[in-house]
């Protein structure tokens, strides 16, 4: 009398509580074989807990979990494993000095008298590999090879241990609109197949193109779950924040006056390999415009930005700010010259984090007449400075200024970064990436802010990855490939398609670029 | 000439297997700073061992009758057993490193004031005075292996293969190069290699693949406990007769070096521990050393003064790291206490 | 923040604590191998093991053996003295290491800074004739020189560190070993080995052999007959200065910058690798200093031969700053207390059968405690919070709202 349950994977009730915070407060999530589930809500909607729970990584204090109907106990990732429960990680846990294959068998080894023995686990890979189109090079050590791949290789990782349930968070952040194109197909033949899909995202349009259902989360809390088919966009985005979200960001045309900014020619040889990083850029930034630098993820923007701002050298080409030759100045030469930077890494440049607020918010000021007397630190000055910033920008933070930096919240950290270099008040803004991990509350007014400082005369040098960001935000764009500029787009009259197509290096614009 | 690679083999082969201990401990994620530590707690423990076995009169019988056999046992008895409490003191950095999520570097830094300040305490109270010898007869009377071991004439020529390898030697230089190549292929051949290593490159990977990496450390950190340990005696044995001082001159720190040099791998690091021994020879016996057999001793005759000679290997060491340094690859995760909330 | 927290929950409190604790346990660990040796060593009794383990916790105060051969104890204005005098180079190469700690940087190399201060001060303080200049400069001519060879010898690795990006600590040892070949080479080669008295070999002369030595500051009159001298006041005006510096000029905070977060201080325009030259030069100045004051005290004489050894003064430091949580005004306190298990030592050998060495084994059990001092620190909080809990105005802030927080930046970072 077995009877097939309608769900291979049920999480019924599940809380998840923290020192101080539900996580997972009441959350239930069911799945159904060969479907593709999505799971949405906002960074710290409590998505990766409850994926962590069912990995084995956290007990949940409450709840039960299912598989095929029967309740199971997960306590470690073992246990998921021997369910045939997989999970492709946003921060892919691979060995980078290890080879695709080892990669693939570790932790599932075969073995004789301990030694390895790999012959049998190559063929069943490079089966796999063939059954769903997963191509990569077995001997290849994994730091050599593309993201795209890296990514198969979790795929066949999961795929080695014969998985049945895939979890696949936040996959697509690293890929490009093609390679984003390709995984939603190989997803589909998965499910095709059989496998039952758990797609984690905040990113609405993949959502509506690939999953059969969406189980939305907000703040821990578990609101509710329909079919793709039936809903849009919109009410997604409504379920996720809880109101009504303006997707678009409202701004004014722009209206560019002098150059703030001028590169010529920069050329910034790579650290990982012998090409140059950065070749041959050229651009100028106006006042009153926020030009933005799109393209996939290591095309030469970090190099480009770290010669820009002094963090690395260039080995050849020029810059000039606010008419001032800065090309060999010191790092606080061209900040003093004109230039405020919001860094890629706010924990590894941003914020000295085992230091209060207060001595973060002078980090880039404090040898000013103002904040010192004589070498010795204005420490009065320094406190109410800090508080002035901390209640324009609405930075929160356990103990105010005194907080220790490390102990605020990702988006606390980020806009007290950004309240520090707008306040400077200096005529260029360079910002890269300032929305990253941060919630659709934050991002709004992170946009708002750079807008606003626009608006006000300032140019604003924007780095982003984020096709969304770049449409919206940005008056010009420039598309950075391979440390080139290969083209330079108007966004409102451009598509996302196309913009993917010069990101992927598809396509290119003007011959007279080709110099170098 | 034959004189001059076994002399540098006896420098070498402690710095290959003492490396070979920061290996272990380093692929699996943590930096052992406390070798020079262990060592030297190893070598206090393997002369303690001759000596009691020595008052004790088990091996006196041995030696009357020149039954080298039992002799050499009872050295490799030795070397097992300053293995094993060089394993059980590295315990002690296992667990501040492991358990404790402590800093790594003072915690090393702790066991290597640890060692020589119990060594010489108890030393000062066994033996009154400040260094522990064999309680009868030196090592090379007890333990070297001689050409008339095996049948020769004490007159008889060996060529230059026997008398480099088979005549004057200890088995201890043998029984580590042994080691050092089963422990290596351990390290790349079978699935507890791996797994130790993904540990030390990034240990989240192998703890959501279902590895145990406080196991896997604990497995790293003992292993390279054991191996210093021993390298520790055989260093005692081979350079200092025998004789422990609460001492090795440092030795802990260049294995450190030679691994670094070596980039964590086993083969580059026979090589580099083969040129640090030479100019630790060097240092150590600069005015005896004849390299080209014709009675004249170069290095003597050139009248730099002997700490020259002696601050050699520690300025050379300074000025390899300073080339090497850019190329070289440590393990990501090295230093960094694992924690499993953190992922 | 000026509402009041309650004693135990401030941070301050709990380093403090922790650092008490980390003693106490390390005495302890002594005073139970003294135990072990005494019930086990046949040659020894327990009544020789609780005479030693009576000398560890109060040999400061040990006047030596009564009458009736019993160890007897009080205040004895010598020994005071004299770990005045022992702290003053401790104090020293405590905030060499102190300094280090607070900019990054784990400096280890205090022993080869120390040698290369004796070195340079010795040679000064001697070779020049005090019948041509007078002590007094003479005396500031080598102090100074033994500050600049000491920032010197810690320049050196941290300009390796700066530019090579070579481990500090490894960089530290091999200088180490460097200084002690290199300081027995000059010495082996010079004109100053005692020839004087014969019954001494291997040793360079006093400083007072040529009219030169730190002045007593009326220190030898509270003390009588002990070897005190000014010395000890210029090392507690010296981590006065360190403290100053350190907390509260805008070079301190470059400095400090740079160590919490390197990238970050470039980030903000500082100049990461002359910060961290720097931090090192002053922790060797430091160190130089303890070795400077030590021998112009005109009453120690230097072994010269050291090519086997370093000085354990510069390994002590380690201990003194980690104790003191690298607060420089705490190293006052903790060079101190260093300085007197070195006097418990002394008593131990020269009363008992037991030796000096077993303080070392005190020292590095402090060490191995302070390695994991946050958890101990941890631990204390736990136990505050619950002792507050129980109380009527229970825990207003710390620590939980920054464990709150710190628990959104995990799950915003996801």
């Amino acid at each position: 009398m077995e009877q097939t349950p309608e769900y291979v994977i049920e999480m019924l009730h599940i809380t998840k509580e923290f020192p101080g915070i539900k996580a997972n407060d009441d959350i239930t999530l069911q799945l159904r074989k060969g479907e593709i589930h999505a799971l949405l809500g906002e960074n710290g909607a409590g998505k990766s807990t409850l994926m962590s729970v069912l990995f084995g990584l956290y007990q949940p204090e409450q709840g039960e979990i299912r598989k095929d109907g029967r309740p199971v106990k997960i306590e470690s990732p073992n246990d998921a494993t021997a369910l045939h429960i997989g999970m492709v990680h946003q921060h892919f846990k691979l060995i980078e000095v290890f080879t695709v294959l080892d990669n693939i068998i570790l932790g599932a080894e075969d073995t004789k008298m301990g030694f390895l023995q790999k012959k049998n686990a190559r063929a069943k890979v490079a089966a796999l590999s063939e059954q769903y189109g997963l191509h990569v090079d077995l001997d290849a050590k994994v730091e050599d090879i593309t993201v795209g791949m890296q990514q198969r290789t979790e795929i066949l990782k999961m795929l080695y241990r014969d998985n049945e349930i895939l979890i696949f968070d936040e996959p697509t952040a690293v890929l490009t609109p093609q390679e984003i194109e390709e995984l939603m197909q190989i997803m589909k033949n998965l499910a095709a197949e059989g496998k039952s899909i758990l797609f984690i995202s905040h990113k609405l349009n993949e959502i509506m193109e690939v999953s059969d259902r969406v189980t939305v989360l907000r703040k821990g809390k578990y609101v509710g779950t329909i079919d793709t088919a039936s809903t849009t966009k919109e009410e997604l985005s409504r379920m996720m924040v809880g109101r009504p979200v303006q997707l678009v960001v409202d701004k004014a045309p722009a209206q560019p006056k002098e150059a703030v900014l001028t590169v010529e020619g920069l050329t910034v040889p790579s650290k990982v390999h012998k090409n140059d990083a950065v070749k041959n850029v050229s651009f100028t930034a106006h006042a009153g415009e926020i030009v933005c630098i799109a393209g996939i993820d290591g095309n030469g923007q970090t190099e480009f930005v770290h010669a820009l701002t002094g963090l690395e050298k260039a080995s050849a080409g020029r810059i000039e700010l606010c008419g001032h030759d800065i090309t060999h100045q010191s790092i606080r030469a061209r900040s003093q010259t004109g230039m405020s930077h919001i860094p890629e890494d706010r924990h590894k440049h941003g914020l000295v984090l085992d230091f209060t607020l207060e001595q973060n918010m002078v980090l880039q000021r404090y040898y000013e007449p103002r904040f010192q007397n004589h070498g010795f630190i204005r420490f009065g000055e320094v406190r109410s400075y800090a508080e002035g910033l901390i209640e324009q920008y609405d930075v929160r933070s356990g103990q105010g200024p005194v907080t220790v930096a490390r102990s605020m919240s990702g988006g606390n950290q980020q806009k007290a970064i950004v309240a520090r270099e707008i306040d400077r008040d200096l005529p260029l803004i360079v910002a890269v990436q300032p929305t990253r991990g941060l919630d659709v509350g934050a991002i709004e007014y992170i946009h708002s802010q750079l807008v606003a400082q626009r608006d006000a005369g300032k140019a604003v040098l924007l780095v982003s990855l984020e096709l969304d960001e770049v449409m919206n935000l940005s008056d010009r764009i420039l598309v950075m490939y391979e440390g080139e500029i290969v083209g330079e787009l108007d966004p409102k009259k451009t598509t996302v398609e196309e913009l993917g197509l010069y990101m992927a290096g598809a396509k290119r614009q003007g011959k007279e670029r080709e110099s170098a | 000439m034959s004189f001059l690679i076994r002399q540098t083999l006896i420098y070498a082969v402690p710095l290959m297997i003492v490396a070979l201990a920061g290996v272990f401990a380093e692929r699996s994620g943590v930096i052992n700073l406390a070798l020079e530590g262990i060592m030297i707690f190893g070598a206090f423990v393997g002369v303690l061992f001759v000596r009691l076995v020595q008052q004790w009169g088990w091996f006196d019988a041995a030696k009357e009758m020149n039954n080298w056999v039992a002799l050499q046992g009872f050295l490799l008895l030795t070397m097992v057993v300053a293995a094993i409490l060089g394993a059980a003191f590295s315990l002690l950095l296992a667990f501040a490193a492991i358990n404790l999520k402590a800093d790594q570097t003072i915690g090393g830094t702790a066991l290597n004031l640890m060692a020589p300040a119990l060594v010489l305490f108890l030393i000062r109270l066994i033996a009154n005075q400040n260094t522990l010898q064999m309680a009868t007869g030196d090592s090379a009377s007890w333990f070297m292996i001689k050409k008339t071991m095996f049948g020769f004439d004490k007159k008889a020529k060996l060529g230059f293969f026997g008398s480099t390898f088979l005549d004057k030697v200890y088995l201890t230089t043998y029984i580590c190069i042994l080691v050092f190549i089963i422990l290596s292929i351990i390290l790349y051949k079978t699935r507890f290699g791996l797994r130790l290593r993904s540990c030390g490159e990034n240990p989240q990977a192998a703890d959501s693949l279902g590895i145990n990496v406080v196991k896997m450390r604990y497995a790293g950190v003992t292993i390279s406990g054991a191996l210093a340990g021993m390298g520790g005696f055989v260093y005692a044995l081979t350079t200092a007769n025998c004789a422990s001082t609460g001492d090795v001159a440092g030795f802990g720190f260049l294995a450190l070096a030679v691994m670094i040099f070596g980039n964590w791998k086993p083969l580059n690091i026979a090589g580099a521990a083969l040129l640090f021994g030479l100019f630790k020879c060097i240092a150590a016996a600069y005015a005896s050393i004849d390299i080209n057999g014709d009675g004249v001793f170069l290095l003597a005759n050139i009248g730099l003064n002997a700490n020259f000679y002696r601050l050699l290997p520690y300025l050379i060491t300074l000025i390899v790291l300073a080339f090497t340094s850019k190329s070289s690859r440590a393990p990501k995760a090295e230093g960094i206490p694992y924690d499993k909330g953190q992922r | 923040m000026k509402e009041k927290t309650p004693l135990l929950q401030r941070d301050g409190t709990r380093s403090v604590l922790a650092s008490l604790i980390s003693i106490l346990i390390g005495l302890a660990a002594g005073a139970v191998v003294v135990f072990l040796v005494g019930l086990f060593n046949k040659s020894m009794s327990v009544k020789s093991a609780w005479e030693g383990i009576r000398l560890i916790f109060l040999g400061l105060f040990s006047t030596g053996r009564s009458a009736s051969g019993s160890l007897s104890f009080g205040f004895n204005p010598v020994t005071f003295g004299n770990m005045l005098f022992r702290a003053t180079p401790l104090i020293l190469t405590g905030l060499s290491v102190a300094v280090a700690y607070k900019t990054g940087l784990f400096n280890i190399g205090a022993p080869g800074q120390y040698l290369a201060g004796t070195a340079a001060t010795l040679f000064i303080a001697l070779e020049i004739p005090s019948s041509v200049v007078p002590a007094w400069l003479i005396w500031i001519l080598a102090f100074l020189g033994g500050m600049a060879a000491g920032a010197l010898w810690g320049a050196i690795p941290g300009m390796l560190k700066a530019f090579l990006n070579i481990n500090e600590v490894l960089a530290c040892i091999m200088t180490n070993w460097i200084s002690a070949n290199l300081v027995t080479w000059m010495f082996d080669v010079s004109n100053l080995k005692n020839t004087v008295e014969n019954t001494k070999t291997a040793y360079i002369y006093k400083t007072s052999f040529n009219g030169v030595q730190t002045p007593k500051m009326l220190l030898d009159k509270i003390f009588p007959g002990s070897q005190v001298n000014g010395g000890i006041i210029i090392a507690i005006l010296l981590a006065i200065l360190m403290y100053i510096v350190f907390t509260k000029t805008t070079f301190g905070y470059e400095l400090k910058a740079c160590g919490a977060n390197r990238h970050a201080a470039k980030y903000a325009g500082i100049k990461d690798r002359r910060s961290i030259v720097l931090s090192m030069a002053i922790a060797g100045a430091m160190a130089g200093a303890g070795a400077s004051l030590y021998w112009l005290a005109g009453n120690t004489e230097f072994y010269w031969s050291t090519y086997q050894s370093l000085p354990a003064t510069g390994f002590n430091g380690i201990p003194v700053a980690l104790l003191a949580v690298c607060n420089p005004i705490a190293v006052i306190f903790t060079g101190m207390f260093m300085s007197m298990l070195d006097i418990a030592g002394q008593q131990l050998t020269a009363l008992t059968a037991y030796n000096e060495y077993i303080t070392d084994v005190i020292i590095s059990v402090i060490v191995y405690l302070s390695a994991f001092s946050l958890v101990i620190k941890l631990w204390l909080g736990g136990k505050a919070k619950k002792k507050a809990g129980s109380g009527p105005d229970a825990n207003a802030e710390d620590p939980a709202p920054a464990v709150k927080t710190a628990a959104n930046g995990k799950e915003a970072g996801e």
